[in-house]
């Protein structure tokens, strides 16, 4: 993150300095990536190293331009590919969207075996449905290869649909705000202890009163995020 | 930075009584093992007698979990110290290199215990684990059905296998491995809801309507287990709002997803009271509750 001259901090984009890419056609749309949507997803996939994880992002800003990915919600860690449990959560997850003015508009996924970060069957199929009702859905893969301290690249692979399949995107659509704060604000969670707060669906089910919204989890990543730069 | 034994005012023999603990139910909360055992053998190594060496092997499999390899190397080294010629000490030491990802020479380990002694389940083990971590699952796959024709009776393998058939979306044989496990634990819940949602992924009335039954026995098993009660409602939901179906059997299933749907409510207003945080769940799931009845009927 840096500032001009005019003391306005500058959102930082994943652009190499010695690059700039126009955005030219429409089918390259941007997509952003929220601190909150970013440090959940990294939290869920460090709570269970050993299993495949998985979840869907959240907007909630209207359709239309870029991809605004405000939230998510971690779903499951175990039998990613059985259908009841993923069927019932999305449902849930769709009529809690509606409740609060989200829109489901992606799907992630971190592979137990952290040296593959390639889309699953499983994966796919998911991405597939979710692009049904929205066609400008993402695909996002976390890169367990790049979750160690001090990695100055997020650990993230996004896929768009073009042509009838799931492609590799551009990376200089995909835009992190404040990636220095994100990160900070992910390791103060990690020292905190706060980290365990995470409940994804399947601990739900082994527990139904924890909160699969994540609402006490969610309410102290917002306070860590600076208050100065307005939603992140 | 305090001790565990100062942080939660625990004695030593209170940590050692809670490592056995974790050890008999085979818990992997590595960390807290690491962080109670390594206490426990810096500080009372003296007063845990023939305990410590199991107490070794524990923690240094819980090391390795953690990455703490200066830790799981030192548990090792007495390890090695007290048992020389020791078979399970070589597979820990195997294990170390595992963890190491040298599966090179974890294999030239694990083949040296199998030419010693070919029956040594547990290098084999390792060896299947290996394939497992490299993600050449279809040879995990041919390694695990060998080993199974000769030991037929373990359970921890059928699991392990069963796990590999559902990565591989080969629900068949996954169903098949459960099949095994229900069997030899017909009082396991876990197993019965298990086979429910292979035999609901499977698709079609007949698997729906098995799905059903094993969901419900799941639930005579264990009624609070949410996932098989979720999965009768669905099951039950599925089979009466298809049309091949006979009045009566309809008529039947519209029942049983009734009666799940307000299982699910109650528990779910329960675990609501008082809890202002769970508002959302509740809510989410009255109006899915809700949705599905109106396409039903």
């Amino acid at each position: 993150m840096h500032e001009d001259d005019s003391g306005v901090t500058k959102k930082r984009t994943l652009q190499l300095p010695s690059m700039s890419v126009p955005l030219s056609s429409h089918e390259m749309g941007e997509v952003e990536l929220s601190c909150l949507a970013y440090a959940k997803m990294y939290l869920h996939a460090s709570q269970f190293p050993r299993c495949s994880v998985n979840g869907l992002l959240l907007s909630s800003s209207a359709a239309g331009g870029a991809v605004c990915i405000t939230d998510c919600v971690p779903l499951l860690h175990t039998h990613l590919s059985l259908a009841p449990i993923t069927q019932l959560a999305l449902t849930q997850v769709d009529v809690w969207c509606s409740q609060t003015q989200q829109r489901i508009v992606g799907y992630y996924q971190a592979n137990a075996c952290a040296s593959d970060s390639s889309p699953t069957p499983c994966a796919l199929k998911i991405a597939e449905k979710i692009f049904e009702q929205c066609n400008n859905a993402v695909l996002l893969m976390i890169d367990g290869e790049k979750m160690f301290p001090g990695c100055r690249v997020p650990p993230i692979v996004m896929y768009e649909r073009k042509d009838a399949r799931w492609a590799l995107k551009d990376k200089h659509t995909i835009m992190l705000r404040q990636w220095e704060e994100t990160c900070s604000i992910v390791n103060q969670l990690f020292s905190s202890g706060d980290q365990a707060l995470l409940v994804d669906f399947d601990s739900h089910l082994d527990d139904i009163t924890k909160d699969w919204t994540n609402q006490k989890l969610n309410a102290k990543i917002m306070e860590l995020v600076s208050p100065a730069n307005g939603n992140v | 930075m305090s001790s565990i034994s100062e942080l939660y005012d625990v004695t030593w023999e209170e940590m050692r009584d809670k490592l056995r603990k974790w050890r008999e139910e085979n818990f992997r909360n590595s960390e807290q093992i690491v962080d109670v055992g390594e206490e426990l053998i810096n500080e009372h190594a003296s007063k845990l007698g023939d305990d410590i060496w199991i107490i070794y092997e524990q923690v240094m499999i819980a090391a390795l979990d953690c990455s703490r390899d200066d830790l799981a190397w030192s548990c090792l080294q007495e390890l090695k110290r007290q048992f020389p010629d020791s078979h399970r000490v070589k597979r820990l030491a195997g294990m170390r290199l595992e963890a190491l990802e040298r599966y090179e020479d974890a294999n030239k380990l694990y083949d040296s215990i199998l030419q010693d002694d070919p029956t040594n389940t547990a290098a084999r083990k390792r060896k299947i684990s290996i394939l497992r971590a490299q993600g050449k699952s279809s040879e995990a796959i041919r390694e695990l059905n060998e080993y199974l024709e000769q030991f037929v009776g373990d359970q921890e393998a059928w699991h392990e296998l069963s796990e590999l058939y559902i990565n591989e979306h080969d629900y068949a044989k996954a169903a098949f491995c459960l099949e095994e496990l229900m069997m030899t634990n017909p009082h396991n819940h876990l197993y019965c809801e298990q086979y429910g949602e292979v035999k609901y992924t499977q698709g079609g009335l007949e698997n729906l309507e098995l799905a059903r039954k094993y969901f419900a026995q799941a639930l005579k098993l264990n009624n609070r287990n949410m996932r098989a009660l979720f999965g009768l409602y669905m099951s039950a939901s599925h089979v009466a709002a298809s049309p091949k179906v006979s009045a009566k059997v309809k008529k039947d299933n519209v029942k049983y997803a009734a009666w799940a749907a307000s299982q699910i409510s109650r528990a779910y207003q329960m675990a609501g009271r008082g809890k202002k945080e769970n508002k959302c769940s509740v809510k989410a799931v009255e109006e899915m509750l809700e949705s599905m009845q109106i396409t039903m009927s």
